[in-house]
């Protein structure tokens, strides 16, 4: 953490003159923007299909949503100019912007919005995304074809929709970020044949960008949209262009993309090159080993903290991670109004008191050294997903701070989708993943007794309760209250060892202005946001 | 062609076979989608047909192969397999017929010249490259070329292909070509070199040669006109084996240069466990490297006077 702060201050003090100047001048029209990307889309551009984070990318330009996520992570108004959640928490109405149009010249209307959100909870929809909207009235029944429509979803007028739950949802709010489909182009296409709809390949949206064209593993080409209800973007043309990842460094260098995400390797080397500016931003996301907790040893709370306080941590991040992650010890992003630091126990590296606590919960060495208690042995199994430079070597580190505590660690690499297959069948001891988090620190997903993903197998009544809690409750400052205890809770049983929350690298070329110069969680572009605001100085 | 029958069929069920037995499934990649439901999950894996026996998968797969449909892809896009693959395959049958021409350009030649002049310095240093050569992995050949040519003298993009709005030009694919081809083409020269010299050194020190230099006929003659030809079956045996070997070549060579081929088509799609995109892309292989073969049969007749097919 030490080393992004200080780098983050030398990148902001050098930073600071250009933003003066910047601040100056007027945006200017015209030029291309090229966005570097290591992976291609795959061009499913619906957004309600789309399950791939690059198709995300384009979608989120291209189709406006009813909101969309301000570098605070709190909702703002997009297609809906304003929206009201009611007293009893019940329902969230959501007036829309009139003269709003689609790339095709027709207005968009409440209806657009409603075909959007009726269409997830059809029974023959292929998509992934019900499970966000079950909660709305009558989703379960209408998808189960038990009735034909959804009183959940009421079209009050053209330019108002509400959407009601039968108990309140607070998480409900930040889901409708999904962009708003042209009914008039999939309205008469079955929904069960939706995948295969031209119009997927085609886009058509209400989105500041205007879909140009798909070229399989080398771009997408974007047009600015001249009757966006939000402003004509200032750069002409919007660039998604395909780099190999060995070779960003040099992309930035010869000027062939302005903006790509690059690894921590290739820190330095950009670091040298005089037009670049570089951000560290947190990413949504965190690294975690995860217990199973079925087995009686590792239920043993004290082994669990043991383990945590006896990695030396300060090494992964420092060295392993060479300074581009923040240690983590609870699974609320730092960024999210619902961290918390309060009565969070850091588990500084501190190998004596992790042999002592082994030795006051009654765990002793046998004849080989291993640590054993009652027939239980401490020697452990760790399902490691291979690729990843950063990991192996973590669990290599690993390995060795538990084998001088006394507990073996027999490492298990394998390829990340079949060890996705040992965790589904609960086979392993420990394990190592990340999680990509939601923008809404609901921990229900994850952590939830009765969740699919609660992998660990962690049954806590209270975490449970506060979960459920929080969920109802729909003022934000009283639901931060409750993720502060759950929070407080999980940092203390510890169903996973908290690993480190990720950051993102990003490299800006220098000639291109109107972004966020002190980026949040989502980026200097602010998600995508930004690129409607950016402008290049020279127009080209 | 009647023996082709029965090939297929064992090829394809064998591959679809062990593409199936692999851990892991269509839809582990959807763990984490927050929200998702054990119900959704199901229904995924139905639509994706996963539901069924194993049999009555491949049969479905085979019958509609012989109608010519490969499918549709298992992930989100859900576009079809012969429009994935055709979109990619201009680029790595470009890049593979470029590296196939380099390697036997320069490796016939080098070979040739490493056999007439043995044990000169020329041949110690062709030798000693070659081993290098044939040695280097093409991931770190490939970043050396990189790091050269496009990081410290600019003089060649640092990969992929045309950039968006970028004027088509021949000069300019050439330049996106070079360092793919010659990555992938290295191994080739050098181990095509290597035969070369081998083979004709062999061919040298036989009979009809003594005969052939004791006419009167120049060193050049013999080695040009009677000695090379000879020399040559073997080399043509070994381009039959070398196809397979730069199809799969490609694969490593397209990630590095953000080539739009096959080579990240088919990583993801075996990361991913997308049955009908493996099953497609090798039956693809198969069928390339079956052609490649005939190729390398008709070249022997058309180098060897003594084999004919009837």
């Amino acid at each position: 953490m030490k080393k992004i702060v200080i780098s983050w201050l030398v990148l902001s003090l050098f930073l600071f003159p250009l933003a003066l100047s910047a601040a100056a001048s007027e945006p200017i029209q015209g030029g291309t923007f090229r966005y570097g990307l290591t992976v291609n889309p795959r061009g499913m551009f619906n957004p309600i299909l789309a399950t791939e984070q690059y198709d995300t990318m384009i979608n989120d330009v291209v189709y406006d949503r009813l909101l969309y996520i301000d570098e605070n992570l709190e909702p703002q108004p997009q297609l809906a100019e304003r929206w009201e959640i009611s007293e009893d928490g019940l329902s969230i109405t959501f007036y829309l912007k009139q003269g709003v149009l689609f790339h095709d010249g027709v207005e968009m209307t409440a209806r657009d919005v409603e075909y959007t959100y009726k269409t997830m909870l059809h029974p023959r929809y292929t998509g992934v995304r019900f499970g966000n909207f079950r909660v709305l009235d009558g989703a379960e029944e209408y998808r189960d074809g038990e009735r034909d429509d959804v009183p959940g979803i009421e079209v009050i007028d053209d330019y108002t929709i509400r959407f009601s739950t039968n108990q309140p949802h607070a998480p409900l709010l930040v889901q409708f970020i999904y962009g708003i489909l042209p009914s008039h182009l999939y309205r008469d296409i079955p929904i069960g044949e939706l995948e295969q709809a031209a119009a997927n390949r085609h886009p058509i949206g209400t989105g500041p960008f205007e879909f140009v064209e798909f070229r399989t593993d080398r771009h997408v080409m974007l047009d600015a949209f001249d009757d966006y209800h939000g402003g004509r973007p200032n750069i002409d043309q919007l660039v998604y262009q395909r780099v190999a990842d060995d070779a960003m460094p040099i992309y930035l260098r010869q000027n062939r993309v302005d903006f790509v995400p690059i690894r921590p390797e290739q820190y330095p080397e950009v670091a040298r090159m005089d037009d670049i500016n570089l951000y560290i931003y947190e990413a949504l996301s965190y690294s975690y080993i995860a217990f199973n907790l079925r087995q009686e040893r590792l239920a043993d709370t004290a082994v669990r903290q043991a383990m945590k306080a006896g990695f030396d941590r300060d090494t992964y991040v420092e060295i392993i991670m060479e300074g581009f992650a923040i240690k983590a010890n609870a699974p609320v992003p730092q960024a999210s109004w619902a961290f918390t630091g309060e009565g969070i126990n850091s588990y500084e590296y501190d190998p004596e008191l992790a042999a002592q606590m082994l030795a006051d919960a009654g765990w002793a060495p046998g004849s080989d050294g291993i640590l054993e208690k009652d027939g239980m042995r401490l020697q452990l199994d760790f399902l490691v997903p291979e690729g990843t430079r950063t990991t192996e070597q973590m669990a290599l580190l690993f390995q060795q701070n538990m084998g001088d505590l006394g507990i073996q660690i027999d490492l298990t690499f394998m390829e990340f989708t079949a060890a996705v297959d040992r965790v589904d069948a609960r086979e392993f001891d420990l394990f190592t993943m990340a999680w990509g988090l939601a923008v809404d620190p609901d921990p229900y997903p994850i952590w939830h007794s009765t969740s699919p993903w609660n992998d660990p197998g962690f049954e806590h009544a209270r975490s449970d309760e506060l979960i459920e809690l929080g969920r109802a409750t729909m003022a934000q400052s009283e639901r931060a209250e409750i993720y502060r205890e759950w929070q407080q809770v999980i940092n203390q049983e510890l169903p996973y060892i908290f690993l480190n929350y990720a950051v993102v690298i990003g490299a800006m070329n220098e000639r291109v202005q109107g972004y966020d110069r002190d980026p949040g969680p989502l980026g200097p572009l602010v998600g995508r946001h930004l690129l409607r605001e950016i402008w290049l100085p020279d127009g080209q | 062609m009647v023996q082709g029958v029965p090939v297929f069929l064992g090829f394809t069920f064998l591959l679809f076979l062990l593409i199936n037995l692999a851990p892991g499934s269509p839809v582990s990649h959807l763990r984490g989608v927050p929200d998702l439901d054990a119900r959704t999950l199901e229904q995924q894996r139905e639509h994706l047909g996963l539901d069924r026996p194993f049999l009555v998968q491949y049969g479905d797969w085979l019958a509609s192969v012989l109608r010519g449909d490969l499918g549709t892809s298992f992930d989100s896009s859900r576009r079809p397999v012969a429009e994935l693959i055709l979109d990619r395959m201009p680029a790595t049958i470009l890049l593979s017929v470029s590296s196939i021409v380099l390697g036997w350009g320069i490796g016939i030649p080098v070979g040739i010249l490493s056999a007439r002049y043995q044990h000169s310095v020329f041949d110690y240093v062709i030798t000693f490259l070659a081993f290098v050569g044939v040695s280097i992995p093409s991931f770190f050949f490939g970043l050396v070329l990189l790091y050269l040519f496009a990081l410290q003298l600019d003089w060649l993009p640092a990969g992929g292909f045309f950039l968006a709005g970028e004027a088509f030009s021949v000069r300019g694919l050439f330049g996106y070509l070079l360092l793919p081809a010659v990555t992938l083409g290295l191994a080739t020269i050098a181990g095509v070199a290597r035969y070369m010299r081998s083979s004709l050194l062999e061919v040298i020190h036989q009979d009809f040669l003594r005969t052939a230099r004791s006419k009167g006929l120049t060193e050049r003659v013999v080695i040009y006109k009677h000695a090379l030809r000879n020399a040559l079956i073997p080399i043509l045996t070994l381009m039959g084996f070398l196809i397979p070997t730069i199809f799969s070549g490609a694969v490593v060579v397209e990630n590095i240069f953000a080539w739009p081929g096959l080579g990240s088509l088919a990583i993801q799609a075996t990361h991913e466990r997308n049955y009908p995109v493996m099953m497609g892309i090798n039956l693809m292989f198969g069928v390339l490297i079956f052609l490649g073969s005939i190729i390398a049969d008709i070249s022997y007749a058309l180098a060897d006077p003594r084999i004919r097919y009837e």
